[in-house]
């Protein structure tokens, strides 16, 4: 055999084992060349979305102290239904905050020291009785956070004047104001060290951090993000629907589910959330650089749309279905199932989208571990 | 004619210099690597803390050990390579490096990886040549064992490997998504667009392009290069700049140092000599060389042979079985590892498993997150044969909670290459009595 004959053999094996695959012509797609500015993305993102909604959140947090203490001063149905009322503003704009856990939030643990329910009744129950808890162990995690505090201020089936009793006359009521106290108090400090430690260093590093890297701003955003839409799904509305209990529905494990009124209201702020953080959307009529712009200035597809028009268009599907849902969830999921079925549903799909599609489209790493090379 | 001649190829004598060089260099290689593993915190979150394991088909009987049992493992494992680094008891700690080392891989196939592979491979094939016979502790405790020379083969078959890893990586780029969408490399580029200097560049779409080209046409031409003394210099230094690129863009680990120091194999003996001169003079263990010729027993040739022309036999012939399987081979992935496709694809996908329970009529979607690591969730929602494998497990955790004979579907969403995630599997079978046995084609994989 020649050298010519085998380098002939071997050409007519390389363009066969290449026509072998060429099967389907794909859609080409749009890209430019330039790059993006993430740098400017990630200033957007930090400026006039993570800053500026951890602020507020911290504001409706003093007031909620203001009601408390005011509530602890007077023991009334009046001042119980302002500290309510306060106390709902607050859980609903801790909605706009929880998908942030990077930094200084990921140090203080904010979304599971504010909002792991449902809650443990059992543990407040005895932390109250014991006056003797550390509300920073293990043990109390589903014993505080707005899960305890919308225990205490609503309880089971009771009415206003029993709460108000409950903290007033009630042989344990001195403990029991603490221990709401505590609650509260743990909230706010927390609070005020992640806001001092973004404004004091972390917004640099944050915007700093530009790479698509193990840990890189963007990494950390795209994954919390897909924590958030995950819980959205199962924990606030999949499991009490019967997801993972064989269809038995589970009300009592509804977010704020003694309030019994606002859970669809929560799960629409997480998901309005996500969104805005999606689109880099600061107020409804400011969107700014965000991760949709990227995937735009990419030219990802999802099939014959782009994926960007596939996951805004998922995003107003959610939305719609979720607004087909009536308050309070922990009836409708009986009264209205189909209803909040078609928003799982529609949840499952957005999940999806910016779980699957986002990420490989980003070439964002999440895991540290080491992948295949060449 | 030829077959004598290959004849006298693969048996004239070679000074084992290279090889004595190959076995410190990979010995070190591994001692490091297997440092790096255990301070990275891998031993606990690969092998500790999952729940459940995915085995390799016919090796479900592997099972990890216990915290302690497999930090000693890890442990043996750095000794073993130390021995190897040294040339002390040789054949035994490369025999328990092989040993330990594949034991580890087969655990899970969550961590799979294709320099893994090569790693098991290289450490058996070191097991049978006489990597030991010249500038190592075991000559120095027993004069008997040294040689300076030995058949050329003993060399030639760490060659051959080195070819084969670099030729079907080569091959497997031959397609169009490779070749003619730059895919995925248009993808993974421009992620590193911040980077300074080259970070302007890897946004541009030729760019990938040429990356693409050049990585299959490298792959492919740079194993015969290698095996040409009068280019090794230049071949080389495309070897170096090749692998420290693609670890500047890809999270790759230790890999690209591997290769770019055991390729040094096929520089000629005299350039090995000199570095075991300097060794020698830096330890103070100068020594005069006398020439000796090693040769196996007659038995130990024969056996020999046939080992090593059965294991290239399989190493060719393995990357190919794909084609007895129907369907895009990225999508199915059916004959995908084991083969030295690296890169080849962005696949990502979710899947949500749901366990029916025929008594009640209810079914029961899983948090996969209570049982996979992240990791093994990633891998597995996109290989359909980890999926069986979790089905599996959850048949027998749902029927130990007390379900009576559960059935497991899955609904999977997989984007490949770009593609945008559209459904992998047919939502309405039974995963948990599926087979994974080789013979049995996935049909329950939906078309690309």
């Amino acid at each position: 055999m020649t050298r010519r004959n085998i380098v002939g053999i071997l050409g007519l094996f390389f363009t066969l084992l290449f026509f072998s695959d060429c099967k389907k012509k794909k859609t080409e797609k749009e890209e430019t060349d330039e790059s993006f500015d993430k740098s400017a993305m990630l200033v957007n993102y930090a400026d006039k979305i993570i800053l500026p909604n951890f602020q507020s959140f911290q504001s409706v947090v003093d007031s909620l102290v203001v009601a408390f203490n005011g509530f602890a001063q007077q023991k009334n149905t009046a001042s119980l239904n302002a500290l309510r009322k306060k106390y709902i503003s607050a859980y609903l704009k801790f909605q706009r905050v929880a998908a942030f856990e990077y930094g200084p939030s990921e140090s203080e643990n904010v979304r599971t020291n504010f909002n792991t329910f449902p809650v443990n009744i059992n543990q407040v129950n005895s932390n109250i009785n014991s006056g003797n808890y550390d509300l920073g162990t293990v043990d109390n995690i589903a014993a505080k956070g707005f899960p305890a505090i919308d225990y205490l201020l609503f309880g089971e089936n009771l009415t206003d004047s029993s709460i108000v009793a409950q903290f007033s006359t009630d042989p344990s009521a001195a403990r029991r104001i603490t221990y709401l106290d505590a609650c509260i108090t743990e909230m706010q400090s927390k609070i005020n060290i992640v806001v001092a430690a973004w404004s004091n260093g972390y917004k640099t590093t944050f915007v700093n951090s530009t790479g698509s890297q193990i840990g890189s701003s963007l990494g950390l955003m795209i994954n919390q993000l897909n924590f958030e839409i995950d819980l959205l799904k199962n924990s606030k509305i999949g499991i009490p629907l019967g997801k993972k209990s064989l269809g038995l529905k589970l009300p009592e494990k509804c977010e704020a589910f003694y309030a019994n009124k606002i859970s669809v209201a929560l799960a629409k702020e997480c998901l309005l959330n996500i969104e805005n953080i999606y689109l880099g959307r600061s107020t409804p009529d400011t969107d700014g650089l965000g991760i949709d712009d990227y995937l735009q200035h990419l030219g990802a597809m999802h099939g014959s749309v782009s994926l960007n028009e596939a996951i805004k268009n998922q995003f107003t599907a959610a939305l719609t279905k979720l607004n087909l849902v009536d308050e309070p969830l922990s009836s409708s999921i009986n009264s209205q199932a189909a209803a909040v079925d078609a928003a799982y549903l529609e949840l499952v799909k957005l999940l999806v989208l910016l779980k699957t599609d986002a990420p490989s489209a980003l070439g964002v790493i999440i895991t540290y571990q080491d992948g295949d090379g060449d | 004619m030829t077959v004598i001649k290959l004849k006298s190829y693969l048996l004239k004598p070679t000074h084992l210099a290279p090889l004595a060089v190959f076995r410190m260099a990979f010995g070190i290689l591994m001692l490091a690597s297997v440092i790096r593993f255990m301070v990275k915190g891998w031993v606990h979150t690969m092998y500790i803390q999952p729940k459940v394991f995915f085995p390799f088909y016919g090796f479900e009987w592997i099972k990890p050990l216990d915290a302690t049992g497999m930090y000693l493992v890890f442990a043996l494992l750095a000794i073993a390579a130390l021995l190897i680094a040294l040339g002390l008891f040789y054949r035994i700690s490369a025999t328990l490096f092989f040993l330990l080392f594949t034991y580890v891989e087969l655990i899970d196939k969550t961590n799979y990886l294709n320099h893994y592979y090569f790693i098991s491979i290289i450490s058996f094939l070191l097991i049978f040549l006489p990597a030991h016979r010249y500038f190592s502790l075991d000559v120095r405790l027993n004069k008997n064992l040294k040689a300076t020379t030995a058949p050329n083969y003993f060399v030639l078959v760490i060659k051959f490997q080195v070819f084969i890893v670099y030729f079907f990586a080569g091959l497997a780029k031959i397609n169009s998504d490779w070749l003619l969408h730059a895919l995925p490399l248009r993808i993974w580029l421009p992620a590193h667009s911040e980077m300074p200097v080259i970070g302007s560049f890897v946004t541009k779409t030729w760019v990938a392009y040429a990356f693409s080209w050049f990585g299959c046409v490298y792959d492919l031409v740079i194993p015969f290069f290698l095996f040409n003394p009068r280019f090794i210099k230049i071949t080389y230094l495309f070897v170096i700049v090749f692998h420290l690129a693609t670890s500047l863009f890809f999270n790759i680990g230790m890999f690209p140092y591997i290769m770019i120091s055991l390729t040094t194999i096929f520089f000629s003996q005299n350039f090995h000599m000199q570095i075991i001169q300097r060794l020698r003079s830096i330890l103070k263990m100068p020594e005069t060389e006398q020439a000796s010729f090693y040769v196996p027993s007659f038995f130990a040739l024969k056996s020999l042979r046939v080992l090593f022309t059965v294991h290239f036999v399989i190493q060719v012939i393995v990357p190919f079985r794909y084609l007895l399987y129907p369907g895009n081979l990225y999508w199915t992935e059916q004959g995908y590892r084991f083969s030295w496709r690296v890169m080849l694809m962005e696949k990502a996908g979710t899947a949500f498993f749901y366990v029916h329970d025929k008594t009640s009529g209810g079914q029961i979607e899983v948090d996969n997150k209570t049982y996979l690591s992240y990791m093994q969730e990633k891998m597995m929602a996109t290989q359909p044969d980890m999926m069986i494998d979790y089905a599996k497990f959850l048949k027998a955790e749902f029927t130990k909670q007390g379900l009576k004979d559960p059935v497991i579907t899955a609904q999977s969403f997989v984007t490949l290459n770009g593609s945008g995630s559209r459904e992998f599997i047919d939502p309405t079978v039974d995963l948990s009595r599926q087979s994974n046995s080789f013979l049995q084609n996935k049909t329950w994989v939906k078309n690309f």
